[in-house]
């Protein structure tokens, strides 16, 4: 029977996938893997969907109430503001990341900017904190646990049981005996996910946003791709372990340790670095920084007097009507305090960005830690596309105030303050549109865990081959 | 007897490679995540005391000042001293804000900030004392406790013990006492060391709970150990307990929170809000538009222009706050019940308990924030009490007035009330434990050597 090296490996890889199969408790834990992923998948949509909705509706309302609240002063416009909420990503239904924990809607108004309110996680019982059901979870703590199930024995328990060196023996090659324990390690594992993913893929097609420039179709290829690799990482692994491990119970041990490591240690203690290494300031540090650089300006009339100073040396060109230095004082102090706003949530941000650079590199250590920014990357809910979407929305709040001010400064009018305008004003502020840049972008942004998780299967590609090359046989 | 198989069992632990390492990672990672934890609440504290005594400060400054500058524009901050035990577990403090400014306006009162802090941070979770016990320590008791007997059973040393006068209960409890304390010292007295003085009772408390944690696990791996089977097979049923109950079942729940319970949406609260205030914004907006247009120039307004200006802002203020408080408190309702429906769910799994009891007794959970909520909220109403009257009568206050302002004092709720909220929940998981330690005892007359 046993002959050439690749029906070898086929038979071992068959014989190996048909014991798991007949296992019992492989198959329990196999149909409760399926059944959480199919639930995880279900859930997920369905709040993903509840959730879009709600926010397409509320930019639809608040686009209404702009347009539909009367005639007024441009500058009280700009103190009306308005709300720009968050669109919700589609393939977040895979991976929330970190949505739950960033705020869902900004307030645009003059003078003031603020990071997006209302975290999810605010409002969520305590509880929540323990983590939630969800693919990615699914995908890249549970999975890996079978894969450690199915390899953990695939060397360690032949040789415990004395049955390595007869197969050796039927002169069945080390090559072609890892690549059957390989196969016959994934074949099972193939058998929940592959109509796992299928049931997921029909779920999100059937979920679709309707918006046709939504490319949600190479980003879910891509997270599917890495899923995939970070399974295939573990499987090497495993085998690595098993056939280094003395016995099977301690390759059982280890590999557990790993995985506990990688699932539960690691995110938290990566960030814990991160914050030792760039220090970020707590919320009352933050606001007192501005606030301190704030106090030292001149106050308004200060500020309106020396305007009038500029005008009598002949600052200003003629056009402009001496009593419109209040609104030349306006437009100034307005493009100070955006720049005072700008320059502190740029530093906050420099320094979230680089404790965000920490974590990632952090995943050298960890294969999981790189393909979870991985998931939320291509998920499109982690802090890179936050902060795309936090400076459209400081964008369009400056495009919005140049607008209001502009005409402002346009009018003319002795005094600027009683100069009323309308619905056709507002118009002509746009609406908020915010695209979300393709899977090639977010991939460029995140090329150190690209590259560390290709490493990192390359690595255990070549210890898996060593391992079983260079093992003992008793 | 009890006592010699005890220190007997104690004995062939301690001398086990495998056990000495248990111990060792359990003590590190307990001791480094209590250390972290003494350098973050430092931290804290020195943020606390920096902002305390620029408060007082600001209040010493005996300059002439515009009242509604003093009590509106500058305001005063209520600060929420970090949680003496906070030190254990993060909680929620990396959610909720330790300060909220207060104001003499109504509309002020109803913002409050968010604590910032990465969301990869929040999202991660923290390694503190908490996350070890909660996760770490049923692992470990798992891992000591998966081959109580099955080994010896089948080499056949425990028929050979066993033809001793000694009965097989009092062999098993002499395991599970070594195994207990093996574990139950340092899941104790590591983190007493990093919490001592601070607040004794509730580290007291949070002991005791760590201890009934602890028991509801050793009786799971007393009840698979006494089912028979053989080593490999307790360890991988062990494993799958664990994996249920601490991971995939609070996930899951959590999961099943957030679609059969859903949290109000705060984007339709946001747009409710938007639409309930906009008459009184934009009628308000007319009427100070109309205030500017009969006083072309802010700077000579007068004492008279600026008590009218005071009124009219303050009761536009006024007006837009109770229509906002109103869809803010219906939002809060709901908000509620659906937690308190959401928070039953949590009996399914003891690491959501634990959880639950151990930020209790830190300080950290909700509960504190939500309670220094209320404190500056009524604090909020004094202040605008006293200022006021003065905001509207656009006076510049005098030394005195400052002096005599109120000041914020945070009170921590009295420690009966927190001990109260968590003691239920404690006896229940000693109830579970020692159910569960009962059972195993009994199926273990059953065991067949």
């Amino acid at each position: 029977m046993i002959g050439g090296g690749r029906s070898a490996a086929l038979t071992i890889a068959v014989k190996d996938a048909t014991e798991t199969w007949r296992d019992g408790r492989f198959r329990w834990a196999a149909a409760l893997l399926f059944v959480l992923l199919v639930a995880a998948v279900a859930g997920g949509v369905q709040y993903q969907h509840q959730i879009a909705r709600q926010h397409a509706d509320a930019q639809q309302a608040e686009r209404d109430a702009w347009l539909g609240k009367g005639d007024m002063n441009p500058h009280a416009a700009a103190h009306y503001g308005a709300f720009v909420f968050k669109p919700v990503q589609p393939l977040s239904a895979i991976d929330p990341g970190l949505d739950p924990f960033l705020g869902v809607f900004v307030f645009l108004e003059a003078h003031k900017q603020q990071l997006a309110r209302h975290r999810p996680i605010e409002d969520a019982a305590p509880t929540r904190r323990l983590g939630l059901l969800t693919p990615a979870t699914a995908a890249l703590v549970l999975i890996p646990l079978l894969v450690v199930s199915l390899t953990f024995s695939s060397f360690a328990g032949e040789r415990d049981h004395g049955t390595l060196r007869p197969l050796l023996a039927l002169g069945v090659s080390r090559g072609s005996l890892l690549a059957g324990k390989a196969i016959g390690a994934l074949l099972p594992l193939f058998v929940v996910l592959i109509p796992a993913a299928i049931i997921g893929a029909l779920f999100i097609y059937l979920n679709r946003p309707a918006d046709p420039e939504a490319a949600i179709g190479r980003r879910a290829l891509v997270l599917l791709a890495v899923y995939v690799a970070h399974a295939m990482v573990w499987t090497g692994l495993g085998l690595a372990v098993s056939a280094r491990a003395r016995s099977q119970s301690t390759s059982l041990v280890v590999l557990l340790a790993l995985w506990f490591a990688n699932a539960f240690v690691m995110p938290p203690v990566a960030m814990a670095i991160a914050k030792v290494v760039t220090p970020s300031p707590s919320a009352i540090e933050f606001a007192a920084a501005i606030d301190d650089e704030k106090a030292t300006w001149p106050d308004w009339d200060r500020r309106v007097e020396r305007v009038m100073e500029r005008f009598l040396e002949g600052e200003f060109e003629s056009t402009m009507a001496p009593a419109n230095v209040e609104v030349v004082a306006l437009i100034e102090s307005e493009a100070e305090e955006t720049a005072l706003f700008d320059r502190h949530f740029a530093g906050l941000f420099d320094r979230y960005a680089a404790q965000a650079r920490t974590y990632e590199r952090a995943a050298i250590v960890s294969p999981t830690l790189a393909a979870r920014t991985l998931s939320m990357t291509l998920a499109g809910t982690d802090d890179l596309h936050d902060r795309r979407f936090a400076a459209a929305a400081a964008n369009y709040r400056s495009t919005m105030l140049a607008t209001l001010n502009n005409e402002l400064a346009k009018s003319g009018r002795l005094n600027s303050f009683d100069y009323v305008r309308g619905r056709d004003l507002w118009e002509q502020v746009p609406p908020f549109d915010y695209d979300v840049p393709g899977a090639a972008w977010a991939l460029s942004e995140r090329w150190v865990s690209v590259m560390v998780l290709t490493t990192w299967l390359a690595a255990v590609s070549v210890a898996a081959a060593w391992s079983v090359l260079s093992m003992r046989l008793e | 007897m009890l006592a010699f198989l005890a220190r007997h069992e104690w004995r062939l632990l301690t001398a086990d490679a495998v056990v000495r390492l248990v111990i060792v990672v359990f003590g590190a990672a307990l001791a480094g995540a209590s250390f972290l934890g003494v350098l973050r609440g430092a931290r804290e504290q020195r943020t606390f005391e920096a902002f305390a005594a620029r408060a007082s400060q600001q209040r010493a400054q005996p300059s002439a000042v515009r009242a509604d500058v003093f009590a509106n524009d500058q305001g005063v901050l209520a600060l929420l001293p970090p949680a003496p035990l906070g030190r254990l577990a993060v909680g929620q403090s990396d959610v909720y804000p330790s300060y909220i400014k207060i104001t003499a306006r109504h509309l002020d009162s109803l913002v409050t900030g968010d604590q910032i802090e990465h969301p990869l941070a929040v999202a991660s979770g923290h390694f503190d004392a908490a996350f070890v016990i909660l996760f770490l320590y049923p692992l470990l008791i798992f891992a000591v406790g998966f081959d109580l007997t099955a080994t010896e059973r089948d080499r056949g040393t425990l028929r050979m013990v066993l033809a001793q006068p000694v009965a097989l209960g009092d062999i098993i409890a002499g395991k599970m006492i070594a195994r207990w304390l093996l574990l139950a010292v340092p899941a104790v007295v590591i983190p007493m060391l990093f919490g001592v003085g601070t607040e004794p009772a509730l580290l007291g408390v949070w002991m005791i709970a760590v201890l009934a944690y602890g028991l509801v696990w050793h009786g799971l791996a007393l009840i698979v150990n006494a089912r028979g089977w053989n080593a490999a097979t307790n360890a991988l049923v062990l494993a799958g307990i664990w994996l249920l109950f601490a991971v995939v079942g609070p996930a899951t729940i959590n999961l099943l929170i957030t679609v059969v319970y859903p949290m109000p949406s705060r984007v339709e609260a946001a747009v409710q809000a938007r639409a309930a205030t906009q008459e009184a914004t934009v009628q308000g907006s007319r009427q100070l538009g109309q205030f500017l247009q009969d006083h072309p120039t802010s700077a000579n307004v007068g004492r008279e222009g600026m008590r009218q200006f005071a009124l009219l802002q303050a009761a536009r203020d006024k007006q837009i706050a109770d229509r906002l408080r109103a869809v803010e408190s219906a939002f809060d309702v709901q908000l509620d019940r659906q937690q308190r429906l959401a928070s039953w769910l949590g009996v399914l799994s003891p690491t959501m308990i634990a959880q639950q009891v151990l930020l209790e007794c830190a300080g950290t959970s909700a509960t504190r924030f939500h309670h220094f909520d209320r404190t500056a909220a009524s604090f909020q109403r004094q202040w605008q009490a006293y200022f006021q009257p003065l905001v509207l009568d656009a006076a510049t206050l005098t030394g005195a007035e400052i002096a005599n302002a109120p000041t914020f004092t945070y009170s921590e709720p009295p420690v009966s009330d927190r001990v109260r909220r968590v003691v239920p929940a404690i006896a229940g998981m000693m109830l579970v434990g020692a159910a569960l330690l009962f059972l195993g005892f009994r199926h273990y007359r059953g065991y067949a050597l």
